[in-house]
């Protein structure tokens, strides 16, 4: 594989809408009765982005919704011109976005094909050369030969990307296409992308199924507001992706009680979430050490106050649930003025923003007195992606099948268990 | 805060040969006819004879007012003397009305794929150069009924016909640019053609034009074009040279004004569709 370099994007900032002077903005707000000032001007889709991209390279573009993906892609494509900055591509480029454009419901499928083949660049007799091809991949049959009107929206799918896969092209640019037909042809698709990554083209992909994108991409980018955050291996860029995601969704929920019991016995006046040397943490590492803190006063003498912290991730799934009691915390609660902390030695919780419930009884009684769902908002960051509930490795070893059976003497653990073990023969 | 910023224009280059731009944009502007010529007609009854009735029922219409009215044609037969007007006029307005709305029609391909965006009213215009050809059928069926001698002045045909297109690709792309941005320009296109439609001589002749307005009139493009039809079609003469050179002058004129201007708006496109 040659290093050359097949994208040069330098200082690229891109701004939506014809640009016009000043003067004429407010002659047009003038003339309609607007005073305010022109807002839309100042917001750039992309600011300041830099980047090389070399051949053969499968790069993945992440980022929320707005962050600038599909504006670079479409940058890129020759779609729309850049604002600012420098965009060179060496070699033919091809667009894979959202394939659908320009087929006509009243011609037949083969007929689209004629005409999205001249939409995507190819001579006559490339197109006719293809074709066969694309009837195979389609899978579409009869159906080929009947207008497109008539297709299903998936078949309509099928089509725009059975003739973008046949196209050879330098650099492909792929948005959002990977959700197409079932699984079967979904994996076809994949397939080929692999084919034209193995053939030497550069390969640009945005997806939001950040599988797809560990599996397919080399390289990583990520993008948020405009702004290239992040330049690395694709799990680097995925990473940094879902730290931003779980950062702005406890953003979100942030000191927003969703649901409150109380009574007059209890009063909360605040949470926060401190680390072993009792420093206010903003968020945690993935397993780090972490305790949460409650500032409430008791109002009546309680002989067994109980106190319970759960922690719920984003899905609304309960990962962790403590009662004070079952944990040891026994003995009478005056009325006065505490400072509860709850310590979570063993933090196993995986990357994800989280939102913690807290609820305070009497055990003698079994009244509810304080109930607070979010009483506070968290997100664990980790370095390497979690996936589950939980976070941690496990130690992964392929024993041929003959070798498990000649050690079972020797080996403790697996003599121990093969007494509980059950047979399906 | 964007007043005060230079602007400094971005660069978009893209390596690839010129001559297989050259052989995509024509292989992409015959997919376009084909597809607005194939998919116009079907599941409409009466099909491909849309392109006769226009220019048929407009000649009957103005029939009709010479009823009325006393309009002259020149010694000729008014049928005639008007459907050969009106052939190269419903063109004219045809093609520029179907230009107006081609870039907003084929937005899912512009917002996607980068192309040289004038492909889309071009393409606009030789579809409607088809009707065209069906239309000039009627044309001829008219000519041999009425007897009318044709000779080598036939070969002022193509020019006249390159001529027609390049009228229409002129304004039809300003429109297509314009129209675009602000949809006004492609409400206003109706009460345009039809306006034009009487300072153009299609149901009058040229002669009926005072001699001290001619001049003037005569900068109308379409004057060169419908007096050269008519001269060659039933009057059996070359055009007037004066009309027509006019013409070529002001069709250029009007390109080169209209074309850097729509290639400038192209950049945008992609961008308010």
């Amino acid at each position: 594989m040659s290093s050359d370099v097949t994208i040069r994007i330098s200082g690229l900032w891109k701004r939506y809408g014809l640009p016009m002077p000043r003067f004429i903005h407010r002659g047009i707000n003038l003339i309609k009765g607007r005073n305010s000032e022109y807002e839309d001007g100042d917001w750039w889709a992309l600011k300041d982005v830099s980047l090389e991209v070399r051949r053969g390279e499968t790069l993945g573009i992440v980022g929320r919704n707005g962050a600038g993906k599909s504006t670079l892609l479409k940058v890129l494509a020759g779609v729309t011109i850049p604002t600012k900055g420098r965009v060179e591509i060496l070699g033919r480029i091809f667009p894979m976005i959202e394939l659908n454009a320009g087929l006509n419901t009243e011609l037949t499928g083969r007929e689209n094909v004629r005409l999205l083949g001249a939409i995507m660049g190819l001579s006559r007799s490339e197109t006719e050369r293809i074709l066969p091809d694309v009837e195979d991949f389609t899978e579409l049959g009869e159906w080929f030969d009947k207008p497109v009107r008539m297709y299903s929206s998936g078949m309509l799918s099928r089509l725009g990307f059975g003739v973008a896969v046949n196209i050879k092209s330098d650099v492909v640019l792929i948005d959002e296409t990977f959700a197409v037909g079932d699984l079967k042809f979904q994996n076809k698709s994949l397939a080929r992308v692999r084919e034209l990554r193995e053939s030497g083209a550069t390969i640009l992909l945005v997806s939001h199924s950040l599988e797809t994108l560990q599996f397919v991409a080399k390289r990583g980018i990520l993008l948020e507001q405009g702004k290239l955050l992040a330049d690395g291996s694709a799990l680097e860029a995925i990473n940094a992706y879902e730290t931003l995601v779980f950062r702005a969704e406890q953003k979100r929920v942030e000191h927003r009680v969703r649901s409150r019991i109380t009574s007059e016995d209890v009063n909360i006046f605040g949470a926060r979430l401190f680390d072993q040397d009792g420093n206010t943490l903003t968020e945690v590492r993935a397993e780090q050490p972490f305790g949460i803190e409650v500032d409430l006063h008791i109002h009546r003498d309680l002989e067994h106050p109980m106190f319970s912290l759960g922690l719920h991730n984003m899905a609304g799934i309960l990962c962790k649930w403590n009662v004070s009691k079952e944990d040891g915390l026994i003995g009478p609660g005056p009325r006065n003025h505490y400072i509860l902390r709850a310590w979570y030695p063993e933090n196993r919780l995986s990357t994800g923003a989280y939102e913690a419930h807290f609820a305070a009884r009497d055990a003698a009684t079994f009244e509810t007195l304080e109930r607070i769902a979010g009483i506070i908002n968290f997100a664990v960051i980790g370095p390497e992606r979690s996936r589950g509930i939980v976070c941690g490795k496990v130690e992964w070893t392929l024993i041929p099948f003959d070798e498990v059976q000649n050690s079972t003497g020797s080996n403790n653990s697996i003599s121990d268990d093969s007494s509980r073990e059950q047979t399906y023969d | 805060m964007s007043g005060t910023m230079s602007e400094s224009r971005g660069k978009y280059i893209n390596v690839s040969s010129t001559s297989r731009r050259f052989a995509r944009f024509f292989s992409l502007l015959s997919a376009l006819v084909v597809r607005d010529v194939t998919s116009r007609y079907r599941r409409s009854s009466l099909g491909m004879w849309w392109a006769f009735i226009q220019p048929v029922v407009l000649m009957l219409l103005f029939n009709m007012l010479r009823g009325f009215v006393n309009i002259p044609s020149d010694g000729v037969p008014y049928i005639l003397f008007s459907y050969t007007g009106l052939v190269p006029w419903t063109f004219f307005t045809n093609s520029v009305s179907a230009c107006g709305p081609s870039i907003i029609q084929n937005a899912e391909i512009i917002k996607k794929i980068s192309m040289p965006r004038e492909v889309f009213p071009l393409a606009a215009v030789f579809a409607t150069l088809f009707d065209f050809g069906m239309s000039a059928i009627i044309l001829a069926i008219l000519m041999f009924w009425y007897k009318v001698s044709v000779g080598l002045t036939l070969l002022w045909v193509p020019l006249l016909v390159i001529l027609t297109i390049g009228a229409s690709f002129a304004i039809g792309i300003l429109l297509a640019g314009l129209g675009t941005f602000r949809k006004d320009f492609i409400f206003a296109t109706p009460f345009l053609t039809q306006a034009w439609l009487f300072i153009t001589p299609v149901i009058y002749p040229l002669s009926s034009v005072p001699e001290k307005w001619r001049s003037i009139y005569m900068l109308n493009p379409m004057v060169g074009v419908i007096e050269g039809f008519r001269s060659v079609l039933i009057k059996g003469q070359s055009p007037e040279i004066k009309p027509l050179v006019l013409a070529m002058v002001m069709v250029i004129l009007i390109m080169s004004i209209s074309w850097p201007l729509f290639r400038k708006l192209s950049d945008y496109f992609a961008d308010v569709l």
